[in-house]
């Protein structure tokens, strides 16, 4: 799909806006800009990948300022937006570090907010016209 | 479900499923490829898995 003139008449505001929406709900950001069919893939998939890192005991990292790579786990874990704060809210990404799944876990989490952040990117780039 | 080889798949599935969306605007295009992902992903895993198996752990 090519970009159209509308695309590339948006106002650099609407295009940090669809940004914006990409990061807090996955997929929004396609929604927004009518690729319906990409944006429930990307809702569907990343929600679910970051709810089965949940469901494997993988932890939500904290931002510990002292550890670099505890600290880059928890930007990935941020990355998916929205669902982060909800399973924080509920409770969940605690980690059981003795869980036979707990790195799996981890691994899915991280990944899923990774992801997103690259539909994110995608999003901007239909937003800008460049795709 | 919860084994290796089970949560490779998943994990393979997961991210082929994203990429292909990402980077294919055709749904019959975004098969072929997320499919062509998915097979090198589990395919990649199991040889690179054989290939560590004569490693002292």
């Amino acid at each position: 799909m090519h970009a159209t003139t509308a695309d590339r008449s948006r106002p650099a505001s609407r295009k940090y806006l669809i940004s914006a929406a990409a990061w807090v709900v996955p997929g929004a950001g396609h929604l927004w800009l009518g690729r319906r069919q990409k944006g429930l893939t990307f809702l569907i998939a990343l929600t679910l990948m970051f709810v089965t890192g949940l469901w494997l005991e993988g932890r939500l990292f904290p931002f510990e300022l002292t550890q670099p790579l505890v600290l880059l786990a928890a930007f990935a874990d941020l990355g998916i937006g929205l669902p982060y704060f909800v399973a924080k809210l509920l409770g969940h990404g605690g980690g059981r570090v003795v869980a036979i799944t707990y790195e799996y876990g981890n691994a899915f989490a991280i990944v899923a907010g990774l992801l997103n952040m690259l539909v994110v990117l995608d999003a901007y780039d239909i937003a800008e016209g460049r795709k | 479900m919860t084994t290796h080889v089970g949560l490779m798949v998943l994990f393979s599935l997961f991210v082929s499923i994203v990429f292909a969306t990402m980077m294919r605007d055709e749904p019959a295009a975004q098969l072929r490829l997320g499919a062509r992902m998915f097979a090198g992903f589990v395919g990649a895993g199991i040889l690179i898995g054989w290939l560590l198996y004569p490693l002292p752990l």
